[in-house]
C-alpha cells in the first residue's frame, strides 16, 4: 500500500471514528458512500474538513466531492494531484 | 444592530436570541440572550427552582448560528443535523445574560459544522459542536 493511501485510510478511520477498523480492511476500490463504507453526508463534511487539515487539500464543491469520494483510490489520486508542486 | 425577526423565522416562545453583538457571515457570530423569569419553560423546569434546560442552550447556539448565513432564513429549510461533544458545566438561571458565541469549522454540500459556547460573566456554561443542514 502506498504511503499516501495508508495515510488517507488512517485519516478516514480517525475522523469518522471507525473504531476497531484497520487500514487493510478498507478496500481501495470500494465506494465510500452507499454500498461500500456506507458513509453519509455528515461523514462527507468530516472528511472534507479532515482532508483540508491533514493534507492541505480543499474539496471546493459537490462536483469535486463526487469525484474524490468515489473510492479510497480516487481520493488518494485526488489528494496527490492537488498537492503536486 | 441586526433585525432578528427579519433574519430568523423563530418566534415567541421559541425565539432564543435577543441581540447580535458581532457578526461575520460564514465565520463567527456573537449573540446574546437575556434569561427572564417570564420564560414559559421555567415554569416547570423546575417548580420553585427555575433553570434553563441544557437542550435550550444548544438551541440558542443553533439560532445564533443562523446568523452565520448571510441572507434571511425565512424561506430556508434549515435543520439541526447533529450535536457532538456537548458539555454542560453550569446551569443558566433567570437574570443571566448569556453570551452565545459560534464559529464555523467549515461547510460542505449544504452542511455546516459549528463550534459553540454559552458563557455568562466569563463562566463557561455549555460548549458543543453542532451540525446544521440547509436543504
Amino acid at each position: 500500500m502506498s504511503d499516501l493511501k495508508l495515510r488517507v485510510k488512517e485519516m478516514i478511520i480517525e475522523r469518522l471514528k471507525l473504531e476497531g477498523m484497520t487500514p487493510d480492511q478498507i478496500e481501495d476500490q470500494a465506494p465510500l458512500f452507499g454500498d461500500g463504507l456506507g458513509l453519509d453526508s455528515i461523514d462527507a463534511l468530516e472528511l472534507v474538513l479532515g482532508i483540508e487539515q491533514v493534507f492541505g487539500v480543499k474539496i471546493e464543491d459537490e462536483a469535486a466531492g463526487l469525484k474524490a469520494f468515489k473510492s479510497v483510490q480516487a481520493l488518494t489520486d485526488f489528494i496527490a494531484e492537488h498537492t503536486k508542486g | 444592530m441586526t433585525d432578528i425577526p427579519a433574519h430568523l423565522p423563530h418566534r415567541y416562545p421559541f425565539l432564543l436570541v435577543d441581540r447580535v453583538l458581532e457578526r461575520e457571515p460564514g465565520v463567527r457570530v456573537v449573540a446574546e440572550k437575556l434569561v427572564t423569569n417570564g420564560e414559559p419553560y421555567l415554569q416547570g423546569h423546575f417548580e420553585g427552582r427555575p433553570l434553563v434546560p441544557g437542550v435550550l442552550l444548544l438551541e440558542m447556539l443553533a439560532q445564533a448560528g443562523g446568523f452565520l448565513e448571510a441572507g434571511t432564513l425565512h424561506d430556508a429549510a434549515i435543520f439541526l443535523a447533529g450535536v457532538k461533544d456537548a458539555r454542560f458545566r453550569a446551569p443558566a438561571f433567570p437574570g443571566d445574560r448569556l453570551r452565545l458565541e459560534v464559529t464555523s469549522e467549515g461547510a460542505f454540500a449544504g452542511l455546516m459544522k459549528l463550534k459553540g459556547a454559552v458563557t455568562c460573566e466569563d463562566r463557561e456554561l455549555c460548549t458543543a459542536t453542532l451540525l446544521v443542514k440547509r436543504l
